[in-house]
């Protein structure tokens, strides 16, 4: 399995608290890897640094082989890096079709006024295919004149995840997909982060539902403190009381 | 009907200022209180290369707002890049220090004021004021138009997200400082040309027209209009020049009128900021129109 992401002693600090330290994480094509930890462990930070939401102190980021630890948030999601957020962060004033829209990955590199362009009408209907064909995924196309206040968290959910999915990027970033959803929409994230994975993505999941990291993914990585305790199976950190311990504070 | 003519020219003017200011701060999101001095980067260019060069007026305005339009990007420029709160220091710094530096420098005419700008108009009299009732119509429906098109389609999509939550719009591969800059130009460059049209108008300007104090006026044109509507910001200018007018129609003594006016500028924001915070033409609070789910898909228990 190729490698898609790597990051080789990452390192970030506010003031005194450590959020991440000498962090080295291989995220490779096909694979779900399982991130846990308790609170403030530094698994959403470190999402934050492999997309560039803040810049690390030290330390580096590849992408599929090329150093992209100095660049932008926007051109890292450019390069392929999608990432969802713990609390959805939908646009509120945007419908969900305008939400997806906007996710469409394409080549933007090129001047503001190129950026935007008043496309085709044939590039308009594919691009509206495209994400009809995401609320398929996760049986939300019903709810695509919607904004995303008029439905429920679970359902925003849902819907960050099918935003995620409009970038077609080589690595998705998904951040406690499961937080507040229940029922058949647990059900539609696994099997499309599955199918994902089957398509050759390389997917990293920050999730406190053990049943899901575990039903799901085929590595674990148990984050503390802002390092790496300890990679492997989950059913290993489990039966861990090293692990249990430093989880649930016992 | 000459007075008529003033008071749409006036009115022009003030609607291409409001919908410049309203693409900066309505659509935008970007808290900027420097747009008076932007209004008068145009005045005072245009007039001082016209008078300077006899290059021609429209020239001169083309001028002007092109200069109005690289101040704000070097105004811009370093605030955005760190976070757009600066950006309100930043024109806070730009507007007084440029209009003391306007105020105390001899090729500006210092406080008194720059004189002899060149008219457009060869002519004066009736003629000549329609005409420029046209040039500035002309204008401000550009304004409106080009605020329009920025706003809607692909590009309102990006603003719009961009203004809802920056840094999830980054996290989509989305250049929002570039967005950024783009908007706070554009919106800078029609001050400028507001300026342009004004002094061309008036062929005299003074430091006095474009105190800090102006922002308050354009930002209740805004806000009583309609803050990110097309329209609402003209209404607003139409409403905020008639005011004036009628007040002056009740021949009060002038140490009541001046005061009567601020009470009632000031009582007017607040009205609309508690009772219609969208404006006149802005869409109730709460109110949208929710289209029907397509009833042949399933819908998620």
């Amino acid at each position: 399995m190729s490698e898609v992401i790597r990051t080789r002693a990452l390192c970030k600090r506010f003031g005194g608290v450590v959020v991440a330290e000498g962090v080295n994480l291989t995220l490779t094509r096909g694979q779900i890897v399982g991130l846990i930890g308790p609170n403030g462990a530094g698994k959403t930070s470190l999402f934050n640094l492999i997309c560039g939401a803040i810049p690390a102190d030290s330390g580096s980021v590849i992408l599929n082989g090329t150093e992209i630890g100095g660049l932008p948030m926007h051109v890292r999601a450019r390069l392929g890096i999608a990432r969802s957020w713990q609390h959805n962060r939908l646009f509120p004033s945007l419908t969900v079709l305008d939400n997806l829209l906007l996710a469409q990955r394409r080549d933007r590199g090129r001047s503001l006024v190129g950026a935007y362009p008043r496309s085709h009408a044939d590039e308009k209907t594919a691009a509206r295919e495209r994400a009809m064909a995401q609320l398929e995924k996760v049986r939300m196309t019903h709810a695509v004149h919607r904004l995303p206040t008029e439905l429920s968290y679970g359902k925003q959910k849902l819907i960050s995840l099918a935003r995620v999915l409009m970038n077609d990027g080589d690595c998705l970033l998904l951040d406690e997909p499961m937080a507040g959803v229940e029922g058949p929409a647990y059900d539609s994230i696994k099997a499309v982060v599955r199918d994902e994975a089957a398509a050759g993505r390389a997917i990293c999941v920050v999730e406190h539902n053990i049943s899901f990291i575990k039903d799901l993914c085929d590595l674990a990585v148990f984050m503390f403190a802002g390092r790496i305790i300890r990679t492997g199976t989950i059913d290993e950190m489990v039966r861990s009381p090293e692990l249990t311990e430093l989880y649930f504070g016992a | 009907m000459e007075f008529v003519g003033a008071m749409l020219i006036q009115i022009g003017i003030f609607t291409i200022l409001a919908t410049s200011f309203n693409l900066i701060i309505g659509y935008g999101g970007l808290m900027s209180i420097a747009h008076p001095i932007f209004f008068a980067l145009g005045a005072y260019g245009s007039g001082l290369i016209t008078q300077a060069t006899g290059i021609p007026v429209p020239v001169g305005i083309a001028f002007g707002m092109m200069l109005a339009t690289l101040a704000s990007i070097a105004v811009a420029l370093p605030s955005l890049r760190v976070s757009g709160d600066y950006l309100v220091i930043a024109s806070i710094g730009f507007q007084l220090g440029l209009l003391q530096i306007i105020k105390n420098s001899d090729w500006s005419g210092g406080p008194g004021g720059l004189t002899n700008i060149p008219p457009m108009m060869a002519t004066v009299g009736p003629a000549a004021i329609w005409s420029y009732v046209a040039i500035v119509g002309i204008a401000a429906i550009f304004t409106i138009l080009i605020v329009r098109w920025l706003v809607s389609g692909d590009y309102g999509r990006a603003i719009t997200a961009m203004r809802d939550d920056e840094e999830a719009f980054r996290g989509l591969g989305h250049d929002a400082v570039s967005l950024k800059l783009a908007l706070f130009a554009i919106g800078s460059g029609l001050a400028g040309l507001a300026g342009g049209l004004y002094g061309h108008y008036f062929l005299f300007v003074t430091p006095e027209q474009f105190e800090i104090l102006y922002s308050a006026a354009m930002l209740t044109m805004v806000v009583v209009g309609g803050i990110r509507t097309i329209w609402g910001p003209a209404l607003g200018a139409v409403l905020l020049q008639f005011m004036p007018q009628a007040i002056n129609f009740l021949k009060l003594p002038s140490s009541v009128t001046g005061p009567l006016q601020g009470i009632l500028f000031t009582g007017l924001v607040l009205v609309f900021l508690f009772l219609r915070p969208r404006g006149l033409l802005g869409r109730a609070l709460g109110a949208r129109v929710v289209q029907e789910d397509d009833p042949t898909e399933a819908p998620l228990k």
